[in-house]
């Protein structure tokens, strides 16, 4: 039978420190890809709602085809496809954080770019139109009256993403990232013991997601709109 | 050679060779569908439950299987119990696996279902002489299946996406292939991309399908 108190009093003073080292590179890639998920995420939520049918198609097929495939495809088109396609460009630059980070950012930026267009869609006609009747631009009225009033909306959702962000930051190591999951792997097939490993690692994702989690509880309750 | 000329030399092969994943993905996207939803509707059924044992249980459950990683789950469940006198098959494992995680988001699918009925319709069922169990079956979870029918559709997506992770446990499905035909070739580009597109001709029409379950159930409204 497995004394998992006793293994974790023999080793937890040798594997703590590590794991919680690589729990570091996690966190940072979860942060650089929200932040790219954001940003390119507001550009296609717009480019969705343009007028033009050209640029609305493609930001429909951007986020179709990011949506309907499974992150790990994304990471490894996203990793192995380019330095092959143009095998004369110079990619060392390419790291597997890099890829990791693009990955995980274009997959998030498509999810996004959904709840930030109903973000703004909820919001009423007529906010836009008194803006612009008083003599702001469209781009104006976008900055300053649409998206502060639809932050509000979309804060939740984009909290729940960030949950599934850092959840998913584990598929990195699928690709070679050396992250958490990664580090868990090596040290639980090292000292034969996967079970207490994994069971460890798996605490740690949770101390992480946990606290985002009741944000977004806490989010949903204060934000609410009240009509 | 570049990425044209093997698509045109290899494509087929490669194509051919993918497809073959298929039955073994949908085997475990099938299997652990079935598998959340029965845990689900258990651990749901505990969520709403009168007393605080069960439903302390099932909000431990839910929130201990939604804040950590499926491929966690799975390597516990794959690597890890075989410490305790249990060696799963790589299936057996995926379908446990991404089972018992999908069932936690289950779970808060039919919750919201069930809240969304009127609580009169219980209250009717029960002066009707009904078993608690029987007005569940009969009179809520009918009526709740047209809220439910939209999101248990796009979990259905998520799951089939889901499957995507099981060759890291040793299931030989479509990704799995896919890696091994890179092994044999070399050819990331071409294999990957194909790979790809197998999934999104599931994925996409499954996707404009719920959308549309959406707008019928909020014209229904």
């Amino acid at each position: 039978m497995l004394q998992l108190p006793e293994i974790y009093a023999e080793n937890l003073h040798r594997w703590l420190p590590e794991l919680l080292y690589y729990s570091l590179t996690t966190l940072k890639i979860a942060a650089v890809s929200f932040f790219i998920a954001v940003v390119v995420g507001l550009l296609f939520a717009l480019l969705r709602l343009s007028h033009n049918r050209l640029i609305r198609g493609f930001a429909v097929g951007f986020i179709e085809v990011a949506r309907g495939l499974p992150i790990v495809v994304v990471l490894y088109i996203v990793y192995f496809v380019p330095p092959q396609l143009f095998p004369g460009l110079n990619w060392s630059w390419f790291t597997d954080f890099t890829g990791a980070v693009v990955g995980l950012g274009l997959h998030g930026a498509a999810i996004l770019a959904e709840v930030f267009r109903s973000g703004i869609e909820a919001l009423h006609k007529g906010q836009r139109e008194a803006a612009i009747s008083l003599g702001m631009t469209p781009a104006q009225s976008m900055a300053y009256i649409i998206l502060p009033q639809a932050t509000r909306i979309i804060l939740p959702p984009v909290a729940n993403y960030a949950i599934g962000l850092l959840k998913d930051t584990s598929l990195c190591s699928l690709i070679g990232v050396n992250e958490l999951m990664n580090d868990a792997k090596s040290i639980a097939f090292a000292d034969y013991q996967p079970m207490a490993v994994f069971v460890l690692v798996a605490v740690i994702y949770f101390a992480m997601s946990f606290p985002l989690s009741m944000a977004v509880r806490y989010m949903e309750g204060r934000l609410a709109v009240s009509r | 050679m570049n990425f044209f000329q093997v698509m045109e030399q290899k494509g087929w092969y490669f194509f051919t060779t993918l497809m073959g994943g298929w039955p073994e993905t949908l085997a475990v996207a099938v299997c652990s569908f079935v598998f959340a939803m029965v845990i689900g509707l258990v651990i749901a059924l505990m969520r709403l439950s009168r007393w605080r044992i069960p439903r302390w249980f099932a909000i431990s459950y839910i929130e201990f299987f939604r804040g950590t990683p499926a491929l966690v789950q799975l390597f516990v469940i794959y690597f890890g119990f075989p410490d305790i006198g249990f060696q799963p098959s790589p299936f057996q494992a995926a379908i446990v696996g991404l089972g018992l995680n999908g069932a936690a988001y289950m779970a808060e699918i039919y919750r919201a279902g069930i809240e969304s009925i009127h609580r009169g319709q219980m209250e009717a069922a029960l002066s009707l002489g009904m078993t608690p169990a029987r007005a569940m079956q009969h009179i809520i979870l009918p009526q709740a299946m047209r809220t439910m029918l939209p999101p248990i559709t796009n979990f259905a997506i998520v799951l089939l996406k889901d499957t995507s992770i099981v060759f890291a446990v040793g299931v030989v499905e479509i990704m799995a292939l896919a890696r091994n035909l890179v092994t044999e070739t070399l050819q990331s580009a071409a294999v990957y991309l194909i790979a790809g597109a197998l999934y999104l001709c599931v994925t996409i029409p499954m996707a404009r399908l719920a959308a549309r379950l959406e707008r019928q159930r909020q014209a229904w409204q």
